[in-house]
């Protein structure tokens, strides 16, 4: 099973093009975090409730991005505030996507492909080689979102990353997601981290929209 | 946390007090399937004696009710203390389960 970091690098690749699809980079950087941070409280290693997050277990993962993260968490204080947390973490995201990439390519599910464009522009592309996952993901979403199951802990996460990074249109027709819409809403307000990354991902875009407008 | 345990006819009555948070999820996570036991389950969830939740222990109420579902069960917890309530409310939780106000009202939804 790949970890939510490596999860979000593969759901962000355009599956034809093996291009990233565009997303500010602050917003990924958010998302990536978030990633991070939900999968260690799946992993019972952080705890949250209204109000902070608390490491609850340092022990290693055995995962260098999620251990990195852990290890950096609540040097300082026991307490943290979730949105602290996020733009603490959300410092390195780019790095871990980088390493997400390495781990997906070496377990075979994407190549590199380096290129130029016009003779002149570097290019690299990653195209997929192996799509099971996010057929997977897509198939187990649809299932959860069309209908009244019960999510699981790891559908709720995915909801939350899905819907941060604006890829319910990969999951959802556009008829389907007009109509799943409150269901949307129901299910990501179901992990606490995934409400903050939520809610930190539209403050950035809000931001990005109002100083594209302004300039 | 304190799990305790007693039937009422068809009805598993789970009464859950203290903590539950990442500390006590995992016993908890094991007793309340353990209380899974009729065909389909009946749960009734004392929650009165609870003082905190965290998402750890919301993470297992989640799986514990997909379990329900799964086996066409039903389950309802009753007697939620005002900040447990506000966890439920905050989270959404309050839309997947069903929720009484006492204990005995949850015992008689679940029949």
């Amino acid at each position: 099973m790949l970890s939510f970091p490596e999860e979000i690098v593969l759901l962000l690749l355009d599956e034809t093009r093996g291009e990233f699809v565009p997303l500010p980079e602050s917003v990924f950087a958010i998302v990536m975090s978030g990633a991070a941070l939900m999968d260690l409280a799946l992993h019972n290693r952080i705890d949250t409730d209204l109000e902070k997050m608390m490491v609850v277990d340092r022990a290693p993962l055995g995962d260098d991005i999620l251990d990195e993260v852990l290890s950096g968490l609540g040097k300082a204080k026991a307490k943290l505030e979730i949105t602290d947390a996020l733009y603490d973490v959300a410092l390195a995201a780019e790095e871990y996507r980088s390493r997400a990439l390495k781990r997906l390519i070496a377990r075979g599910v994407l190549r590199e492909e380096n290129g130029r464009h016009l003779w002149v522009f570097r290019t690299r592309r990653y195209p997929i080689i192996d799509n099971t996952e996010q057929q997977e993901v897509r198939t187990r979403l649809r299932q959860v979102l069309l209908t009244d199951e019960i999510p699981d802990p790891r559908d709720v996460v995915l909801i939350c990353l899905v819907d941060a990074c604006a890829l319910m249109g990969f999951v959802l027709s556009d008829a389907e997601l007009d109509a799943a819409t409150p269901r949307v809403e129901q299910l990501r307000k179901m992990d606490l981290i995934g409400q903050a990354v939520t809610r930190a991902a539209s403050e950035t875009e809000a931001i990005i929209k109002f100083a594209a407008t302004t300039m | 946390m304190d799990i305790e345990q007693e039937r009422d006819g068809d009805v598993v009555i789970v009464r859950l007090s203290g903590r539950l948070d990442s500390g006590a999820a995992p016993s908890a996570e094991e007793r309340l399937s353990a209380a899974l036991t009729g065909a389909p389950p009946r749960l009734a969830i004392d929650m009165s004696g609870l003082d905190y939740i965290s998402s750890a222990g919301l993470r297992v109420l989640l799986v514990l009710a997909k379990k329900v579902q799964q086996q066409k069960g039903k389950v309802v917890l009753g007697g939620l203390a005002a900040n447990v309530r506000e966890v439920f409310s905050v989270s959404g939780f309050d839309t997947i389960f069903s929720i009484e106000a006492d204990p005995a009202s949850a015992v008689d939804a679940a029949r």
